[in-house]
């Protein structure tokens, strides 16, 4: 942990939970992802860093499967998943919070802790389920509202609780602190470091180098679609050349 | 022992927040209006009946429509090819068996099978192929026009399936040997056979216990753990995939359901008047039934069930004075769309409970519904 060290190796001896191999991805001749190598351990958390354009979101929508690749492999545990459908991966446990929330704006929130407890619960289980979680996302109450009314810190939760209600294993965060105020951060953080301790792999995209710092992860910078540095996030944050193409640039 | 608890359970299957309505005042509405539906045949004459038989039957078409598209948010402006592919299959079959088997049995089966392996076909691969909103929209328009096509050019007597005789715009059998009507339902097997005659208030009753019983299905469908993912679904496809549900198998089943519904309107039409023709495919039964479930409220089966019999006896009213009907019902559609997007009794209930809550707020006693 004390150098920046190439990818595949930071994950010693945990074993892998996610593997990418020589992953590609072109729009309309623009290589979103070039080439790209990342393997995540069991249990790790990592944050993705990188100017806008780097390829951050694109590599989660491959990671899911919305965006299918051109070449190279994505192995999830045992299984080469490249080739399968969003929902297939979904059930094999990873899951997403998506950087426009993924909430359902207009059913009410009980409805959208519906859509991924079915998955595990039925009937009275789940019904104590949605009760619990309304109580761990601070939404007692708001059982019957309709999300679109909710507060934003408010909705950011309930997409990270519906990702989380799918019980993955892989957690895939895009900005989960996007329009947060500082306490709201600090909170999500809370969360998130929980979790992980739990036993949850987590990948985050975040752009709040406070959010990054706080959560003493391992850093991966994207940069053109490729893995531009990776290690601890203080060698990162006085890397010159992360600080030039990111960090010190205040150009979007 | 009937008690209420014990009612109260059973009705909670038909309940849930998918669907306008759970509270016993509700319930008490819908046993009214099914002892109305009971007793129309002996409130109105033979020639109502007749016709008022003719708007119900219209409802599995309509409620078909509703359940993909208000609940799922598939808009098919197509509905028609399933239902004429009911019809027409109904009659080919009908006409070749009845003399044989004296019972209209396989034919009705028939009648629905085949419009549902269409819409298996056509819907493998428009969801299969991710195929989204208005492509699936003019994708099953072109598909019924084409049907409505084809069969418009079968006047040629080269033009049979066996006995019947698919006869170009004169419609179906009306050249086959010894054939003025298409045949009525006789459902039963050997002896036990009886025939619903469409004019007949037995008729009446089988359409209506149908449309009855289809409506309670359908709303325990929607209000099922299915349901929930279906509304999941027309909120937001791409999310309801990243939750683990296999999005174009249940668009696929969904699709199939409505267009069951579409073939049995299309199979008790014919039973009803003895006829079908190419118009079956056209316009009338793609687009009036899309104004009858957007003008009441799509996300809604009972604004859809009461704006769909409400415009059917519209129409009638004015088409006594020529093509008016379409004019005022498309006005009707626009100008809903403007004031109330989401339908009339939808928003209309909306503003209700908006209402009843600003009540409840300053204090005054309010019901539920």
């Amino acid at each position: 942990m004390s150098a920046v060290v190439p990818s595949g190796t930071s994950a010693g001896s945990i074993a892998p939970i996610l593997e990418i191999a020589s992953l590609s991805k072109a729009f309309g001749g623009v290589r979103a992802i070039d080439e790209l190598d990342l393997t995540l351990g069991e249990g790790e958390i990592r944050c993705i860093i990188g100017p806008n354009g780097a390829g951050k979101s694109t590599l989660f929508q491959l990671i899911i499967g919305s965006v299918r690749a051109d070449s190279g492999i994505i192995r999830f545990r045992d299984h080469n998943i490249t080739r399968l459908h969003v929902f297939q991966r979904a059930h094999l446990g990873i899951a997403i919070k998506f950087q426009n929330l993924g909430v359902y704006q207009n059913l009410t929130v009980r409805h959208n802790l519906l859509v991924p407890l079915q998955h595990h619960y039925r009937s009275h289980e789940l019904e104590d389920a949605i009760g619990k979680m309304l109580v761990q996302l601070k939404l007692e109450g708001t059982e019957s509202l309709l999300v679109r009314d909710l507060a934003h810190g408010q909705k950011q939760w309930l997409a990270i609780g519906m990702a989380l209600a799918m019980k993955p294993a892989l957690l895939l965060l895009d900005e989960p602190t996007a329009g947060m105020s500082p306490d709201e951060t600090r909170a999500t953080g809370e969360i998130v470091q929980a979790l992980n301790r739990e036993g949850v792999t987590i990948l985050v995209i975040e752009h709040d180098m406070a959010f990054v710092r706080q959560l003493r992860a391992p850093v991966t910078v994207l940069h053109y679609g490729k893995v531009f540095a990776e290690g601890p996030f203080r060698e990162i944050e006085g890397h010159a050349d992360v600080r030039r193409i990111y960090l010190g640039s205040s150009r979007r | 022992m009937l008690s209420y608890a014990r009612v109260d359970r059973w009705l909670s299957r038909f309940n849930g927040p998918q669907t306008i309505g759970h509270s016993a005042p509700f319930w008490g509405a819908v046993l009214f209006v099914i002892g109305l539906g009971i007793a129309v045949p002996y409130i109105v004459g033979g020639y109502d009946l007749v016709n008022f038989t003719g708007f119900v039957l219209m409802l599995f078409l309509a409620m078909g429509l509703c359940f993909i598209w208000g609940f799922c948010g598939i808009l098919s402006l197509g509905q028609g090819a399933f239902l004429g592919l009911g019809g027409y299959t109904y009659g080919v079959v009908g006409i070749n068996l009845i003399e044989a088997q004296g019972n209209t049995d396989v034919a009705l089966i028939a009648g629905l099978i085949v419009p549902v392996l269409l819409a298996a076909v056509l819907g493998y691969f428009m969801f299969y192929a991710r195929l989204k909103g208005v492509f699936v929209a003019i994708l099953m328009l072109v598909v019924t026009l084409l049907f409505q096509t084809f069969l418009n050019q079968t006047a040629g007597v080269q033009w049979h399936i066996g006995k019947a005789y698919l006869g170009g715009n004169n419609g179906l059998g009306r050249f086959s040997a010894g054939i003025t009507e298409l045949p009525s339902l006789k459902l039963g097997i050997g002896d036990l056979v009886y025939e619903f005659v469409g004019t007949s208030p037995a008729f009446y009753y089988l359409v209506f216990g149908l449309a009855a019983i289809t409506f309670l299905g359908l709303r325990m469908m929607v209000n099922s753990r299915i349901g929930y993912i279906m509304v999941a679904i027309r909120e937001d496809p791409d999310r309801t995939e990243a939750f683990g549900y296999d999005v174009r198998l249940i668009q696929l089943l969904v699709f199939c359901v409505g267009a069951l519904l579409a073939a049995f309107s299309g199979i008790l039409y014919v039973g009803w008047g003895g006829f079908i023709d190419p118009s079956a495919f056209g316009i009338y039964n793609n687009i009036l039934p899309v104004i009858w479930v957007a003008v009441g409220g799509r996300k809604s089966l009972e604004a859809t069930v009461v704006s769909t019999i409400f415009l059917l006896w519209l129409s009638q009213r004015l088409a006594i004075g020529g093509e008016y009907a379409f004019i005022v019902l498309g006005g009707i559609l626009v100008i809903v769309m403007m004031l109330a997007p989401e339908g009339v009794m939808t928003s209309m209930l909306d503003y209700w409970a908006r209402w009843r809550r600003r009540g409840a707020a300053s204090g005054r006693r309010t019901g539920d519904i």
